[in-house]
């Protein structure tokens, strides 16, 4: 009850503050607009013609990207700059929840943005959006966000360790949308990249719903997906759970809550 | 058992110095420091910039751990036993930050109250009573970010309040406020004290020292100084030669201002009648 309390809270406030800035409003807007004709102008020529799959999902993944996780990482460090990182750290309500509520806030307001790319690639294209297998895609898509707020949460306790660490998530935002299969599928890349794909659960979940879009029925491939989606999925949410307490300690003995 | 128990406190910060081939810096905020507080005591940290004040603060509000030495508070250690330490305990801190800048007053304190788990029923009760205490309630629902730098400190004020500490730390909290307001925070603190809470506060204003703290420890280098009360402090030093000589001018001065009251006195009732003057002709 308490802890919901918590969670509930800190979600508006997530929504609140980042709302508020004229910067994210951009993103939210114009962001999805751009993945769109890009992405649209990049299929033209190509023999994949499934605009669904690899125009509109594509872009609407990189907005969830975008929005969900930069988010939860540049919050942390905007927190830490402001000093309400402290504030929020040693208040008694425990950091995980307040965390779990940020990266809601930031889900909320990112799928707002998936919308839009849906939106503007059927005014801009006029093409059909054609989902064959809706059940199973809402399912995956449910599957996805919550790979994406797992992941993000990994990424954000390892911002609120450093402020140093700002620089990882510059370094990983490309190289992971392509990683992933964002807007192309991963067999495309050589072999050893395949296997580091296989480590995020957003590679797993993306193909799920890659599949739901182009085929009306299910088969074996799809169930093993899901099962490798939800393993990593778990596997993250306790590696951030080990990383919680290991960086509960570190932050009190490096002193990196604040700004020295 | 005193609430609040420093034994032997150590605390260094390692920085890296250079950015090709960095170099780790030690630097020993503070170099064993034994103190108490009682209960319903009001302490002074004093000391020069950098002498280890707000270190020792942070240690014992859980944000930093000790480099060695053992710090409790309400008899839990407050590295390893925080979590029985922190809904009872609340700070506030001089300055402009530690506050969201894009939420009005009352939203920073909405999230802090659910923060400190105060009941649904009382929140907004309790929240409309601190606006009112601290002086914001009109400009309460602006974004802070509107907010001067006194204001902000009045939200930092009210958000300490939030839970009703049993002990409060307090860190410059004065830093920024006009004398009106300062003369305020110092009512606020003297009512705490009455209500039986422990307060452990920091400042540079000497004034407010004598006027309000029990005991004051000095801290030089990360080390205690002396620890006594401001009035044994005083005798003991009134017997130095240097003081002596100051004492004299100081005598010469007065007895040219006997009749006079300070200018801090003159400022607080000249404000003080133009807001009554002010709330009169709006009513
Ligand atoms: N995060 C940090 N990283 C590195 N050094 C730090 C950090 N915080 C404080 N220090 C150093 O520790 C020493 C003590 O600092 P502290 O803030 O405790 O002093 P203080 O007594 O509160 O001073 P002031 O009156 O200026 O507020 C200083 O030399 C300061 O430079
Ligand atoms: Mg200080």
């Amino acid at each position: 009850m308490k802890v919901r309390s918590v969670v509930i809270s800190s979600l508006v406030v997530q929504i609140k503050q980042t709302y508020a800035r004229n910067m994210y409003k951009f993103c939210l807007l114009v962001s999805p607009l751009m993945s769109t004709i890009l992405l649209a102008e990049m299929y033209r020529n190509s023999e994949h013609d499934n605009f669904t799959s690899y125009i509109v999902l594509g872009a609407g993944l990189m907005s969830l990207w975008g929005c969900i996780c930069f988010s939860s990482a540049g919050d942390i460090n905007r927190e830490r700059y402001s000093n309400t990182l402290s504030l929020i750290f040693i208040s008694p309500s425990s950091f995980q929840a307040i965390l779990f509520g940020k990266v809601i806030g930031n889900t909320i307001l990112s799928l707002f943005s998936v919308l839009l790319t849906a939106v503007y690639s059927f005014v801009l294209y006029r093409q059909p959006i054609v989902i064959e297998n809706m059940p199973m895609f809402l399912v995956s898509f449910l599957i996805t966000i919550i790979s994406f707020m797992v992941f993000s949460i990994f990424v954000a306790y390892i911002l609120v360790l450093s402020r140093r660490t700002e620089i990882l998530m510059n370094c990983i935002d490309v190289p992971l949308i392509l990683v992933c299969g964002f807007v192309f599928p991963i067999e495309v890349l050589p072999m050893w990249t395949q296997y580091i794909s296989k480590a995020f659960p957003m590679t797993w979940s993306i193909k799920l719903m890659r599949q739901s879009i182009m085929s009306p029925s299910v088969d074996g491939d799809f169930f093993i997906s899901m099962t490798y989606a939800i393993g990593t999925i778990i596997v993250y949410a306790l590696l951030s759970n080990l990383l919680y307490k290991l960086i509960a300690k570190r932050v009190r003995i490096e002193a990196s809550l604040e700004m020295a | 058992m005193s609430i609040i128990e420093v034994r032997d406190l150590y605390r260094d910060y390692v920085t890296k110095k250079g950015v090709v081939f960095p170099k780790k810096e030690v630097i020993h905020a503070v170099s064993g420091i034994t103190f108490d507080v009682k209960e319903g005591e009001i302490f002074g940290l004093l000391g020069q910039n950098g002498a280890g004040k707000s270190t020792t603060i942070k240690i014992l509000i859980t944000m930093l751990a000790p480099t060695s030495g053992e710090c409790r508070v309400l008899g839990y250690n407050t590295y390893g036993e925080e979590k029985k330490i922190r809904h009872r305990i609340n700070f506030i801190f001089g300055g402009e930050l530690g506050v969201y800048r894009r939420l009005s007053a009352r939203d920073n304190l909405r999230y802090f109250a659910n923060l400190y788990k105060l009941p649904m029923g009382d929140r907004d009760k309790r929240i409309d009573e601190l606006l009112e205490l601290v002086g914001l309630s009109d400009k309460a629902d602006l974004r802070t970010e509107t907010y001067s730098k006194g204001m902000i400190q009045k939200v930092q004020i009210a958000r300490g309040l939030i839970n009703n500490p049993e002990i409060l730390f307090m860190d410059e909290p004065t830093v920024g406020l006009d004398p009106l307001a300062a003369q305020t925070l110092r009512n606020i603190i003297r009512l705490l004290k009455e209500q039986g809470k422990t307060i452990l506060l920091t400042t540079h204003n000497m004034y407010e020292v004598d006027e309000l703290c029990d005991r004051v420890a000095i801290i030089n280098k990360g080390k205690i100084v002396t620890l006594d009360t401001p009035n044994n402090i005083k005798a003991q030093m009134e017997e130095n030669e240097e003081i002596q000589k100051h004492l004299e001018q100081v005598k010469l001065k007065e007895a040219e201002n006997l009749s006079r009251i300070t200018l801090e006195e003159a400022y607080i009732q000249l404000v003080r009648s133009s807001v009554d003057k002010e709330a009169k002709n709006e009513s």
